[in-house]
């Protein structure tokens, strides 16, 4: 036994070991520490003086602790507690290691010892691998990028669709229930807006009304324009503006229209 | 066009590590032989024109990363990630898991003295570790070891690039020998004076 090693046994009985409970993984790592910062021989392990301290260390902490955690320090404290009380018992002259009550507890703790060689291992691993930069890891737009997930559209599509959405319109607003609006409507209003153009913004059926009455009613209409072939409905990708053309087959008594597509067929 | 060229293309278009196989995909031509020879002919090349960026072997996979010495510049960017620094409850049982593999979760907690059922979850949530069998025990334990990501993470080719169980300091044949050679007797006259001290 060394000198620092005996002052610290002349300390230990007026002065408990300080240490933070938080600190340990768990009752191995904060017995590992009681025995190697006191530079204690781990084969013989004075198990009076580690169980003293390793309860007076317990005394703090374990009411806050959860109580899963504080069970596992228990449980070590009651092994110790133990294995001091089999020490008591008296034994052969030469006693076998394996016969130790304290054998199976060296065991572990130096198993535990070895895998926080490992520990140290990894952390090194894991600090020169921290050094390591793979492409990509600096930014080059300040908007920073979104997981790749699978979608059909990209954010600038979905923002642009979503500022596209009216604002709701108020609702305390008064409309007299005489102003619904019908599916026919809308079907001449489409028809009338055919003759004049080449070919006609959906929006531009509804919008200026801006309630959902008409957006349905126009919607109907077209479709249904679109399955008797008047129109033809194009949009060239999700959320971007629909577009109304006229369509192979012309009804008696619209106006003709001076296009392309109705010269090929005529 | 070389065929170091092809894979130099490849590597450098790629934010993950790459496997030969998955290299090679990038030409009929290739095949898992001539792509580790180009991969020596690009890194002898990077080296000896002292670039910033070298190949490195990450699991089973390749990928162009900066060389460790360049770091310093690197960080004084916001927007470079710092890699995320392992919990010590997280390193001690992936120790355990790399060296121990196949090995189930009461093996672990008894190594580790506490439960490791939380932090097994978050191992398993972030991929350093799978389940690779089932034991033989009572209910068939689910056994568990590393994955490619675990190799990933420390920058290892394999788990042999982990020192020997007998090179660490801590040497557990130090223990079988204290329990069958020259110490099997270290008790008899000094537990005496513990006892002593200790009373």
């Amino acid at each position: 036994m060394n000198s620092i090693a005996s002052s610290q046994d002349m300390n230990q009985g007026s002065e408990p070991f300080q240490v933070s409970l938080e600190r340990f993984e768990g009752p191995l790592d904060l017995l590992l520490h009681l025995i190697r910062s006191q530079d204690i021989d781990i084969f013989d392990i004075p198990i009076a003086r580690i169980t003293e301290q390793f309860v007076s260390a317990l005394s703090d902490g374990l009411e806050t602790m959860p109580i899963e955690r504080a069970g596992e320090f228990l449980e070590m404290a009651s092994s110790l507690v133990r294995i001091k009380a089999q020490l008591l018992l008296p034994r052969p002259e030469q006693p076998d290691w394996d016969e130790d009550p304290r054998a199976e507890l060296v065991r572990r703790l130096l198993e535990y010892e070895h895998f926080q060689d490992v520990v140290h291992v990894l952390e090194g691993a894991e600090a020169q691998r921290g050094r390591h930069f793979a492409k990509g890891f600096v930014e080059s737009r300040p908007a920073p990028t979104l997981a790749p997930v699978e979608l059909e559209l990209t954010l600038a599509e979905f923002l642009a669709a979503a500022a596209r959405i009216p604002e709701p319109l108020p609702p305390v607003e008064f409309r007299p229930p005489s102003q619904t609006v019908t599916v026919a409507e809308k079907v001449s209003l489409l028809r009338r807006l055919l003759a004049k153009a080449k070919r006609v913004s959906f929006d531009r059926l509804f919008r200026p009304w801006g309630t959902r009455a008409h957006a349905i009613a126009a919607l109907l209409a077209a479709l249904e324009l679109a399955r008797q072939q008047v129109l033809r409905i194009e949009q060239v990708k999700p959320f971007a503006s629909i577009w109304l053309l006229p369509g192979e087959r012309k009804r008696a008594g619209d106006p003709p229209e001076a296009t392309e597509s109705a010269e090929g067929i005529a | 066009m070389k065929v170091e060229q092809i894979v130099e293309a490849t590597l450098f278009a790629s934010q993950t590590p790459l496997t030969l196989e998955e290299i090679s995909r990038a030409d009929d031509g290739l095949d898992v032989e001539r792509v580790v020879e180009a991969i020596q002919l690009l890194r002898d090349a990077y080296e000896e024109a002292e670039r910033a960026f070298q190949i490195y072997q990450l699991g089973d996979g390749f990928q162009i990363l900066t060389r460790p010495e360049y770091a310093p510049y690197l960080e004084r960017f916001d927007s470079v990630p710092r890699a995320p620094h392992l919990s010590p409850a997280a390193l001690e049982t992936l120790a355990i898991i790399a060296y121990r593999k196949p090995i189930g979760r009461i093996e672990i907690e008894e190594v580790r003295g506490v439960s490791a059922s939380s932090v097994l979850r978050t191992l398993l949530d972030w991929e350093l570790v799978q389940v690779v069998g089932r034991g033989e025990g009572l209910g068939r334990p689910l056994l568990y070891g590393v994955t490619q990501k675990f190799l990933e993470h420390f920058g290892m080719k394999d788990v042999s690039d982990l020192p020997a169980a007998d090179e660490l300091p801590v040497v557990l044949g130090e223990l079988q020998q204290a329990m069958e050679g020259e110490r099997s007797n270290p008790l008899a006259a000094e537990t005496v004076d513990s006892a002593g001290e200790s009373s």
